[in-house]
């Protein structure tokens, strides 16, 4: 398997985000397992100490609990507790920086809007 | 006693020649080193050296013990795969298993013929039928199937395809390595076993010019494209090295705080590949 990793943050924030990813479009429900760090280690050609410290913030997020013996599995509601932490960064850091572009290419706010609800970009 | 392996002061002179030069390092237990240099560098005589392969002046311990003479109860514990290593032609399969299930304590046969099973190799196969790749798995198979505390790998997948190469790191990270083991691998090609690594460590003639854990390497080195108006104040925070491209300066910095360097222009992570190069400039000049 191969992910192609950018060079602006550390491997594992990248591997924790493509689990974030996984759980907001919910391919990892409350309940599922996480696969192995061993498993992870060896298709992404890692070292297992990167696994464990994505695995160790998104337990310390509570989004994943660690079962004894059994491994780590997505915790009850973690999905909601994303949506509503993401919303509020996509307010707080995206949403002002996108009208800030919006504003600065002179479109207009409204009719990109309406031609959202549309559907339609134009 | 934790470490793995500690050298104080090692040299090796072959005649005249200096291959390693006075060094110093220390290897801790359940890590993955790479040990980066360009041809001969000094590389193999180090690892030659900790195998006890050969004579030293200065310091060593391997899992606590003196290479040069209790080589034989350290072998039981250490692993060792060359890009040189021979196998005799006409040895079948069956025999090589047969070989180290005589020979090492810790061999376990059921894992290595499990590991075989995978391969497309025969018990009856002669080395002399065997590629270039099957003959690397079939040494990984005997050796993922002693549990030994070291593994040194010396171009391990040199002359391998990039299929045999993938499949070789993914079996030891599967099914051998774990936090009681440590593997020292030298190879040329860094960007494919740059995640696998938690250490690294470059040589260059005979002298380690860097030694840090991953992370340091991460938080130590900043690549910035700085764009030509703040080339002068880039310059100044004195880069260890530059090239141009569409009329920026690419700059690597060595220990400047990524904050003072975001303001010169965007950063990034560089690879290991470029460390190298930048660390080895003139090597062959």
């Amino acid at each position: 398997m191969n992910i192609a990793w950018n060079d602006n943050a550390p491997i594992y924030r990248q591997l924790k985000e493509r689990v974030v990813g996984m759980m907001l479009d919910g391919l990892l429900k409350s309940g599922d397992a996480l696969p192995s760090v061993r498993q992870i280690a060896a298709d992404y050609q890692l070292n297992p100490i990167t696994v464990s410290r994505a695995y160790q913030e998104l337990a310390d997020e509570a989004l994943v609990e660690k079962r004894r013996g059994l491994g780590m599995y997505v915790t009850d509601g973690a999905r909601d507790k994303l949506l509503s932490s993401e919303r509020e960064r996509f307010l707080r850091e995206e949403w002002p920086a996108m009208i800030e572009r919006i504003k600065r290419l002179g479109l207009d706010i409204e009719q990109l809007l309406r031609s959202a609800n549309t559907g339609s970009a134009q | 006693m934790n470490a793995v392996i500690s050298a104080k002061g090692l040299s090796k002179r072959y005649g005249n020649s200096v291959a390693v030069d006075n060094i110093s390092f220390e290897i801790p237990a359940g890590r993955i080193i790479g040990l980066i240099g360009p041809n001969g560098s000094g590389k193999t005589t180090t690892l030659k050296a900790a195998l006890g392969l050969i004579p030293f002046d200065g310091e060593l311990k391997v899992l606590g013990k003196d290479p040069r003479t209790e080589r034989d109860e350290l072998m039981k514990d250490v692993c060792f795969i060359a890009d040189v290593a021979v196998l005799p032609r006409w040895l079948r399969v069956s025999e090589a298993v047969d070989f180290v299930a005589g020979v090492h304590p810790k061999f376990d046969r059921k894992k290595a013929e499990r590991y075989l099973a995978h391969t497309k190799l025969k018990p009856s196969m002669k080395v002399k039928e065997m590629s270039k790749g099957m003959i690397v798995q079939l040494h990984l198979a005997l050796v993922m199937a002693i549990d030994a505390k070291l593994l040194v790998l010396d171009e391990p997948t040199l002359g391998l395809d990039i299929l045999y190469r993938k499949q070789f790191y993914q079996n030891l990270l599967e099914d051998y390595f774990d936090e009681n083991k440590t593997i020292i691998v030298t190879t040329h090609q860094v960007e494919e076993i740059e995640h696998i690594l938690s250490d690294l460590m470059f040589i260059r003639e005979g002298k380690i010019v860097l030694s840090a854990t991953m992370d340091e390497v991460g938080e130590r080195f900043v690549e910035v494209m700085v764009p030509a108006a703040n080339i002068e104040a880039a310059k100044a925070l004195k880069p260890i090295d530059e090239r141009l491209i569409f009329g920026k300066a690419i700059m690597l910095f060595d220990g400047v705080p990524r904050a003072q360097l975001a303001e010169l222009g965007e950063t990034r992570n560089p690879g290991i590949a470029d460390l190298f190069v930048a660390t080895m400039k003139g090597t062959y000049a």
